[in-house]
């Protein structure tokens, strides 16, 4: 056996000699950690407590632990809820409905639209590249501003309502969608579209036939990823007056009636809940299906 | 002689070929897939009408909308002047119209306020992985041997991350007056929530032998979180605490519209009160800022994700 070697397994630590620990810190320097980089962890540890205690003071800290009447007024709300037989249920139901439909007819316009610019953005179906990229940038602009910055603009712009909520949900989606839509016909096999293109096809039906088929799974699931989100996004459109559930929570919030915001806030939890089960079930249908 | 049997004989004792076999076939699935098919574009267009209705998305009411829209474009455009670009301020120290010093007249205010949304995000991103990591190895099913923790932790995620962060800020600056920190407080607890949730995927994924063996050792459960589950899941969190990092960028320039500071705050004021070149000056800097910042984030996650890969 081994015994007599100095890397035998050691059967008890006195056994163990500082010669051993040497050899064993010569073979393996990273295991017992090194100076230098110790140094760095703890100079991060310490940027970050020092970074923590500047901001604690520079943003006032200290105001969390006197809260106002108010605050206490709102957590008393909470859990106190009174007259609700008076709650005008009808227009809860009627924001959130409102709300859906904000969200689904947004997604639904954006989608249409970027399946167009999808495959105007896409390196394997323009070839030119001024174009291209001009496409691009404009997405990136849509894409860039904020989906409740939309809504205010489009607020000024039309009114209140949700009209202006569904135009800053198509504006916003169709940055976003046509991208990864793009993404996607870039990414296509390419032995189909040679297929197709060898049956003697033209641009428009290399596309029909070669290419929306294998895109089209990945669009509908997208979409519906998108559908699922917007609806989060639907119900805080409101706040600046887009319509939907949003409008409804920031009224009663004004008219301090905290015990309905509570409720309504508690609806938009399940209706949320909901779509992200719907959306699972029919995304799980749809693509199992065709993605065999 | 044997009877051969032809398999390709119908009920009425005719000769099919396979073609038509297997066009029957089609036709009878077809037909049996249309009745769904039906169902589901009928509900799919009752949708579609009830969010057309409900919207009043008409097209005389989008048509005037379009045009109000371009015109409101045409409000906020700034009016510069190439010859008069680059000029300063004049004698009385009032800048010249048609230059940028005109358009950027609040540059500085500007400035100041995007500086203030930036420490927003930091600190609200540092917070929140603080909660997320409080939270992360309750909520993770192969650490947790207490299912009613691992409930509790995983429904306090859900709904922290559940609430929209414009919400919890409008509740704050309620309770703690107006000012960056019921913004910072409320993307915290929203960050807390969704970074909880992947942290805790990851741990789901570790491998359990470091875990045993800290363990074995005589570790007790957070020695081994810390050294046996830690150090293999180290690079996934600074990746998507940085990518978290971005998204609350994005989230502290909009949070002021409900009076939680930074520069949606500005924002809200200059599109809500005028509509003239400040909003597009603003919206720029916005854009730059997030922009900026989402390169800059990008370049430190491949930084990490390199690391971890080594």
């Amino acid at each position: 056996m081994t015994t007599t070697t100095v890397s035998a397994p050691v059967r008890s630590l006195s056994e163990l000699s500082a010669d051993d620990v040497a050899a064993a810190r010569a073979d393996n320097p990273d295991a017992f950690g090194n100076t230098g980089r110790s140094l760095l962890v703890y100079a991060v540890w310490a940027s970050v407590f020092v970074y923590l205690v500047f901001a604690f003071w520079y943003f006032d800290f200290a105001r969390m632990f006197q809260p106002s009447e108010n605050a206490q007024r709102l957590l008393a709300a909470m859990f106190r809820w009174e007259d609700m037989a008076t709650w005008q249920y009808g227009n809860i139901y009627r924001g959130i409905a409102e709300t859906l439909a904000m969200a689904f007819l947004g997604t639904f316009l954006a989608s249409l639209v970027a399946l167009v610019i999808g495959f105007l953005a896409a390196r394997n179906i323009v070839r030119i590249p001024i174009f291209r990229h001009t496409v691009r940038r404009i997405l990136d602009v849509f894409r860039g501003v904020d989906q409740l910055v939309w809504a205010l603009v489009f607020v000024r712009a039309v009114g209140l309502g949700p009209l202006a909520g569904v135009l800053a949900i198509f504006i916003s989606d169709i940055g976003t969608l046509s991208k990864l839509y793009s993404e996607a016909i870039e990414n296509i096999d390419r032995k189909q579209v040679e297929g197709v293109r060898a049956t003697g096809a033209g641009p428009v039906r290399t596309i029909r036939f070669g290419i929306l088929p294998q895109v089209l799974p990945v669009f509908l699931s997208q979409s519906l990823y998108f559908l699922e989100s917007n609806t989060r996004s639907a119900t805080i459109l409101g706040i600046v007056g887009a319509g939907g559930i949003g409008m409804i929570i920031i009224e009663r919030f004004r008219a301090t009636l905290y015990d309905q915001v509570v409720f309504v806030v508690i609806n938009v939890l399940i209706l949320v809940a909901i779509i992200d089960w719907v959306s699972k079930k029919i995304r799980m249908k749809f693509i199992g299906e065709v993605g065999h | 002689m044997a009877v051969t049997v032809d398999t390709n004989l119908n009920d009425m004792g005719h000769r099919e070929d396979p073609v038509s076999t297997y066009e029957k076939h089609r036709k009878e699935l077809a037909r049996a897939k249309m009745g769904q098919n039906l169902l589901l574009g009928a509900l799919f267009f009752g949708l579609l009408v009830f969010s057309i209705v409900t919207s009043q998305f008409y097209p005389e009411r989008l048509a005037q909308a379009g045009s109000r829209v371009f015109e409101y474009i045409g409000t906020i455009m700034p009016n510069l002047e190439w010859d008069k670009l680059f000029l300063g301020r004049d004698d009385q120290g009032s800048a010249i119209e048609g230059s940028l010093t005109f358009w950027y007249t609040d540059f500085g205010k500007y400035m100041a306020l995007i500086w203030e949304t930036i420490l927003m995000a930091i600190t609200a991103s540092l917070l929140g992985t603080a909660g997320a990591l409080a939270l992360c190895f309750a909520g993770s099913r192969n650490l947790i041997k207490n299912s009613w923790i691992y409930f509790f932790a995983r429904r306090f995620m859900e709904i922290c991350r559940g609430v929209p962060e414009i919400l919890i800020a409008l509740v704050f600056v309620f309770a703690f007056g107006i000012g960056p920190l019921a913004g910072i407080l409320a993307i915290a607890i929203h960050s807390a929530g969704a970074l909880g949730k992947l942290f805790a995927e990851v741990n789901e994924n570790v491998s359990q032998r470091p875990i045993d063996g800290v363990r074995g050792v005589g570790g007790n459960w957070f020695e081994q979180m810390r050294y046996g589950v830690m150090p293999q899941v180290l690079p996934n969190y600074v990746s998507y605490g940085l990518l978290r990092f971005e998204i609350n960028v994005r989230a502290s320039s909009i949070i002021g519209f409900v009076g939680a500071g930074g520069i949606g705050q500005e924002l809200n004021r200059v599109i809500s009160f005028y509509s003239d070149d400040r909003v597009l000056a603003v919206l720029i800097l916005v854009v730059l800022t997030v922009t900026i910042i989402d390169l800059f984030s990008e370049r430190l996650r491949m930084y990490f994700i390199g690391k971890e890969q080594l």
